[in-house]
């Protein structure tokens, strides 16, 4: 994976900003869940998204590629710039030309039950690129091989692990090549002997440049990989920091007591990724159903 | 895969099969063969029954050795009839042995099963076999057995235009109700919702566009869910020879010929169940995760494109148990066509009925036959859930 891409400067992510988001509202009816959010995203960059539930961390991650129309504000992702409170046909081609640039990942997965593996991951690139099949197949096989699923392919989702779900969620998301991954919660719904197989893919995914927008409540995870953390707390940006900082010295109140709630003991989530364990790449393959 | 063809396609191969063996099949003759002469002499000319003098006569052709009356025999309906005497005389250019019943002797009445034996001097035995309808049956009986016998494969024939006319409509129903669920999903928001959207008078037109199938598909299940099936098949079977005369006489060119009744009543059965499963896949599309769409539309799949290739293949499949239960419950329904004329079993069977009187003999067969095919498709409908189950719990 690290030799497709060219390596940036440590997950610092480089001067270009792919992601520019400005000053979004959004309400779902009387509920004002995003009240002006500003921020941006540089190429290269894995920014995680904290905050308490229901602060607007899906909802955000969500307006980024319009799953949410949100009431106000702009999006630009690379050149394609939508112009929220906005319809019509210019309004719907910024949207689709901004989906194409992003990949998701949910919380619950979503894979197609009815489509095996591989034609959960080829089956974008053949309807949305008009790719070959024989070159979705091709490029099917590389992304299940790089997040370890290779002897998967011709299962159904049905038949696999939570963790190998989610693998092949983040496996068929890059066979659209985005510039932009967007992560929902992404092992919210594992076991926790599951997680680490997830997180490892996702380190792997952030060493070799991929911009990515996390949200989690993995602190190993984002002390590890983030290169900036970001809380969030009733639709607004409350602090904005290294890891490091965000964690250990955090400024803001409403962050400190957010911190007390979530942060694990001494090195206990840490260790998942940073530990080095092998962690269920493949040749292992927990919770199997048949 | 294999599997899955020899629970679905085996059946449904046999089910074909049956109704093209029904259809083509030669019209077997319930009334049987004409009595043949078993031995040489003498030979058949006829049968006849006179009641009004006691007596039965057979005609014969007289043969080399003269038949022996004394020695002759007559039964009606299996039993053996006492004949005071038989006599046997010259009769046109052949001859006829009258048998004389005993003075006390009263034939049965109804449907009488006779059978004679003639013997001859030289000791060889000829049967004739025939039967008479002793008029005014005396015991009334509940089933006319001899109609049964003589109709039934008649009646029967008509289930393949029964099973016929209910694979046609369902298949054209299912495509009814795949547009008609589509039309009545595709309203996203009211008319007040869409102004406080964007209050754009221009959004409030496309809204207004995007409304119409959802008003056209809620008008066509509000209409035939509103009114009876059999006012529809009538309306249908009446209404489309008027429009054809008023188009017609309007404008030289539109000439068309009449629909059938059978095209009248599929068009009427499909329209009707069309409208009933509209809200069966209306439901099936709505029981498949928002996430699923949401997963479509993140990896750039246009709104046609997720229909067709991530939320209709699944709803599909969560809908074919009620589809299976329509199907059935379209088999029996398929029998208020028959008043339109179209030639299937109630239709056949009242014909029966009408004609032999027997019209309980001839429903029940009827009956017998939608049984038959409803535990048929039935069985084969539970074996499809079974399957479907089995799918599931690997899900
Ligand atoms: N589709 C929706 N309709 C109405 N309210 C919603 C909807 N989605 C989210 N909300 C509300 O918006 C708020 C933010 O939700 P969400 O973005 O999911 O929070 P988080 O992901 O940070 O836990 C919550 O109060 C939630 O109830
Ligand atoms: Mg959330």
């Amino acid at each position: 994976m690290s030799q497709t891409m060219p390596a940036p400067a440590a997950h610092g992510g480089s001067d270009e900003v792919l992601v520019e988001v400005k000053g979004l509202h959004k309400s779902f009816g009387q509920l004002h869940v995003l009240k002006g959010v500003d921020f941006v995203v540089h190429r290269g960059e894995v920014v995680v998204l904290l905050g308490p539930s229901g602060s607007g961390k899906s909802t955000l991650l969500r307006c980024i590629n319009s799953l949410e129309e949100a009431q106000q504000g702009t999006i630009r992702v690379g050149d394609v710039t939508v112009e929220c409170g906005h319809w019509g046909r210019t309004y719907e081609k910024s949207v689709h030309g901004v989906r194409l640039q992003c990949g998701m990942v949910f919380q619950d997965f979503n894979l197609f039950p009815h489509k095996s593996v591989t034609e959960n991951v080829v089956e974008a690139p053949l309807l949305v690129k008009g790719m070959k099949k024989d070159a979705a197949a091709k490029r099917a096989r590389e992304l299940l091989e790089q997040v370890g699923l290779s002897d998967r392919a011709e299962y159904y989702p049905s038949q696999i692990s939570g963790g190998q779900k989610q693998r092949v969620a983040i496996a068929r998301a890059l066979a659209m090549d985005p510039k932009l991954m967007l992560f929902d919660e992404p092992t919210s719904a594992l076991d926790p002997e599951l997680i680490g197989e997830v997180l490892l893919v996702m380190k792997d995914l952030a060493d070799a440049g991929m911009t990515m927008i996390v949200v989690t409540h993995e602190m190993g995870f984002a002390r590890d990989v983030a290169s900036r953390c970001i809380f969030m707390d009733e639709g607004v940006f409350v602090e904005e920091d290294s890891p490091e900082n965000l964690f250990f010295h955090p400024r803001h109140e409403r962050t400190k007591s957010f911190l007390r709630h979530i942060l694990p003991k001494e090195g206990d989530n840490v260790e998942r990724v940073a530990g080095g364990a092998p962690l269920g790449m493949g040749d292992e393959a927990p919770q199997e159903m048949k | 895969m294999k599997h899955r063809f020899v629970s679905i396609g085996v059946p449904l191969l046999a089910a074909l099969l049956m109704v093209w063996a029904l259809a083509l099949a030669p019209a077997a003759s319930a009334a049987g063969t004409p009595p043949k002469p078993v031995g040489s002499v003498p030979s058949s000319v006829g049968q006849s029954v006179s009641w009004g003098q006691g007596s039965v006569t057979v005609l014969y052709y007289a043969g080399t050795s003269p038949v022996v009356p004394a020695a002759c025999e007559l039964s009606i309906n299996g039993d053996k009839v006492p004949v005071a005497q038989a006599t046997d005389s010259s009769y046109a250019n052949g001859r006829q042995l009258q048998f004389s019943f005993a003075a006390d002797y009263q034939p049965p009445k109804g449907n009488l099963k006779l059978h004679a034996v003639l013997v001859t001097k030289s000791g060889e035995h000829v049967t004739y076999d025939w039967t008479y309808n002793n008029p005014g049956a005396a015991k009334p009986e509940l089933l006319d057995w001899p109609t049964i016998r003589q109709f039934w494969w008649y009646i029967a024939k008509g289930g393949a235009l029964t099973v016929e006319l209910t694979v046609i409509s369902i298949c054209f129903a299912v495509v009814f109700a795949l547009f008609g669920a589509l039309g009545r999903l595709s309203r996203t928001m009211s008319f007040k919702e869409a102004w406080d959207k964007y209050r754009s008078w221009g959004f409030m037109a496309l809204h207004t566009l995007r409304m119409i199938p959802y008003w056209i598909a809620t008008f066509y299940t509000s209409l035939f869910r509103g009114t009876p099936l059999l006012l529809q098949i009538f309306v249908i079977y009446y209404a489309i020879p008027a429009i054809i005369d008023y188009m017609h006489a309007r404008y030289s060119w539109f000439n068309i010929p009449y629909p059938s009744a059978f095209v009248s009543g599929c068009a009427a059965l499909s329209l009707n169940y069309g409208a009933y499963l509209t809200e069966v896949f209306r439901a099936g599309i709505q029981a498949v995760p928002k996430g699923q769409t949401e997963a479509a539309w993140a990896l750039g799949l246009s709104g046609g494109q997720t229909q067709r290739r991530i939320v209709l293949p699944q709803a599909f499949k969560i809908v074919i148990p009620a589809v299976g239960n329509d199907f059935i419950a379209l088999i029996k329904d398929t029998s208020l066509v028959s008043t339109i004329t179209v030639n299937e079993l109630l239709h056949r069977a009242q014909l029966v009925g009408g004609r032999t009187l027997q019209f309980l003999s001839a429903l029940l067969v009827a009956a017998a036959v939608y049984w038959i095919l409803t535990i048929f498709f039935s069985f084969w409908q539970a074996r499809l859930e079974r399957r479907m189950e089995h799918d599931r719990a690997r899900a």
